[in-house]
């Protein structure tokens, strides 16, 4: 057992040391955070407009007339569908930050770029036709949201790796002498927006001439497509699920590091079902969301610790872990755990390291099972944050389904029989040392 | 002596900030704690005295250690143990050894 610990240590450890450390890994997900607060904003809203209470439509219809649902969804427009905007901005900033070069004009420019690379027409059908015109003029609000997320990433990456290696050469005009330092400066901070602009210009230009079209097109054919379909099958969550708890297991944060390849393409799933439940279809089209995740599988944080926590205070005979227990139930119950990874630890402890990887895995099958067979309502794309307790956080995430809650129930008692031998056999050898044996 | 803590989200290190207050409070140490996420750390980084990092984000610590030395504050990792069992008192005899060391 000690040579296991000795390749997560020695094996494990340094390689995801290194990608988690990647720069641009980082300012994707840091970037990223950014649309957070506006999207659980709107999912507030998003929540009023559907609240699943018999007689509430008819009431609301009355109160404030027919269009009461569109005008409700007005912030919805301006938090979910301008998420694109936001991260390539966020992304661009917390990338040029890294590289100790100006941010705020590494956003600004990348938010430029990336309306550059986004053809200003939208579908319009008009009253009696039967086929839509290309309408000019107007920036087409789909692609600001989660359809134009990876061109919005993409771009912010390379405008800001432009921007970035001008600036760290030190590339500037050279004006003649006698012209004021501050306005050969001004200059220098032109030159490489302009390179920027250019470039994704001539891209945009190449690309009119393919029979893709458009920018977003050809990344959502060659990237938004194959990560949909990794992202959205039950291998690839498995195995993000279980990379997550591999390198929670050597103590680092799992899902920090596999959410800044994973989070972009969950937070497109969870958009596209929440654009689906909008507009009242039947079948949403996505299980493995952000939600999927965060609320019907971390029960309790990462390892879905929460059944752990619940038998230290109730079945533990040591000290340490009952005392482990208490500390661990209130910062548990919004589904924060490192009292638990690091106090028990679990951490390199190769007998608690079985089922912390085994737990998750358990209930990732189950919730797909779940919600495939429709059993229980899938997530409906409500962001509800991640550190929202159980039983509210399922029953939110699928649009006030009562199915939801009980699923996460079902979850905990699932994760509950998984650790319990281990928990048993810890509890033991803690109580063993306790009592000096 | 002012402590800045930081982790993934800096929700689990907001945990130890009321521990380490406690104990700076039975022993009569005057101090400000607060936790951030490691993504806004540069914006805090310049009213604390000492950065402490939660060891699930140590594979920061080289880049936060670059920021600590360019505004000439030292930074750190938390141990694992005082971590996991929110020891206030130890982490906060920690910051104070780095601060004047």
């Amino acid at each position: 057992m000690s040579k296991f610990t000795d390749v997560l240590e020695n094996k494990v450890m340094p390689v995801a040391g290194r990608i988690a450390g990647q720069r641009h890994l980082q300012a994707l997900r840091d970037g990223l955070i950014l649309t957070m607060p506006l999207i659980i904003v709107g999912s507030i809203f998003l929540i009023l407009g559907f609240l699943p209470i018999p007689g509430y439509e008819d009431f609301m219809a009355k109160t404030f007339g027919d269009a009461w649902l569109t005008k409700l969804l007005y912030p919805v427009a301006a938090t979910f569908d301008i998420m694109a905007l936001i991260a390539g901005f966020g992304i661009a900033y917390r990338l040029a930050e890294k590289y100790n070069v100006e941010p705020l004009s590494a956003g600004a420019i990348s938010v430029s770029a990336f309306l550059l690379a986004t053809p200003f027409e939208v579908s319009f059908l008009a009253e009696g036709a039967t086929e839509a015109v290309m309408v000019g003029g107007a920036i087409p609000a789909a692609l600001m949201g989660s359809k134009g997320l990876f061109v919005a990433m993409l771009i912010a990456m390379l405008s800001t790796e432009i921007y970035r290696y001008i600036i760290q050469k030190n590339i500037v005009f050279r004006l003649p002498d006698g012209v004021p330092p501050a306005v050969s400066k001004s200059f220098v901070a032109l030159i490489p927006g302009a390179i920027v602009i250019f470039v994704v210009w001539i891209l945009r230009i190449l690309v009119e001439n393919t029979d893709f079209g458009s920018l977003h097109n050809i990344v959502g054919e060659l990237l938004g497509k194959p990560l949909g379909v990794l992202g959205g099958s039950l291998i690839g969550s498995l195995v993000a699920v279980f990379l997550v708890q591999l390198l929670w297991s050597t103590g680092l944060h799992g899902a920090s590091i596999v959410g800044g390849v994973m989070g972009p393409i969950w937070l497109a799933a969870t958009d596209a079902n929440r654009l689906a439940f909008q507009n009242g279809a039947d079948e949403l089209p996505n299980i493995f969301t952000a939600q999927f995740f965060d609320l019907f599988v971390y029960i309790g944080g990462s390892g879905a610790t929460f059944a752990l926590v619940v038998m230290m205070l109730l079945r533990a005979r040591s000290q340490q872990m009952k005392q482990l227990g208490r500390l661990a139930f209130g910062p548990g119950l919004f589904n924060i755990n490192e009292p638990i990874t690091f106090g028990m630890p679990i951490v390199m402890n190769p007998l608690m390291i079985v089922p912390f990887i085994l737990a998750p895995l358990s209930i990732v099958i189950t919730t797909y099972i779940a919600m495939s067979t429709g059993l229980v309502a899938k997530p409906v794309g409500i962001a509800v944050p991640w550190t929202m307790p159980p039983i509210i956080g399922g029953y939110l995430a699928t649009g006030g389904k009562i199915s939801g809650a009980l699923l996460q129930l079902f979850n905990f008692c699932v994760t509950f029989a998984i650790y319990y031998p281990f928990f048993r056999m810890w509890d033991r050898q803690k109580y063993a040392e306790e009592q000096g044996k | 002596m002012r402590i800045l803590l930081c982790c993934a989200a800096g929700m689990s290190t907001s945990l130890l900030v009321t521990k380490m207050e406690k104990a700076a409070e039975e022993q009569g140490v005057e101090v400000k704690i607060w936790a951030v996420s490691a993504d806004v750390v540069r914006n805090h980084v310049d009213d604390a005295d000492v950065l402490l990092v939660g060891p699930q984000v140590r594979y920061m610590l080289p880049q936060l250690k670059k920021v600590g030395q360019e505004k000439g504050i030292p930074v750190d990792m938390i141990n694992t143990v005082h971590y996991g069992t929110c020891n206030g008192a130890e982490v906060l005899k920690f910051a104070k050894q780095l601060v004047t060391k």
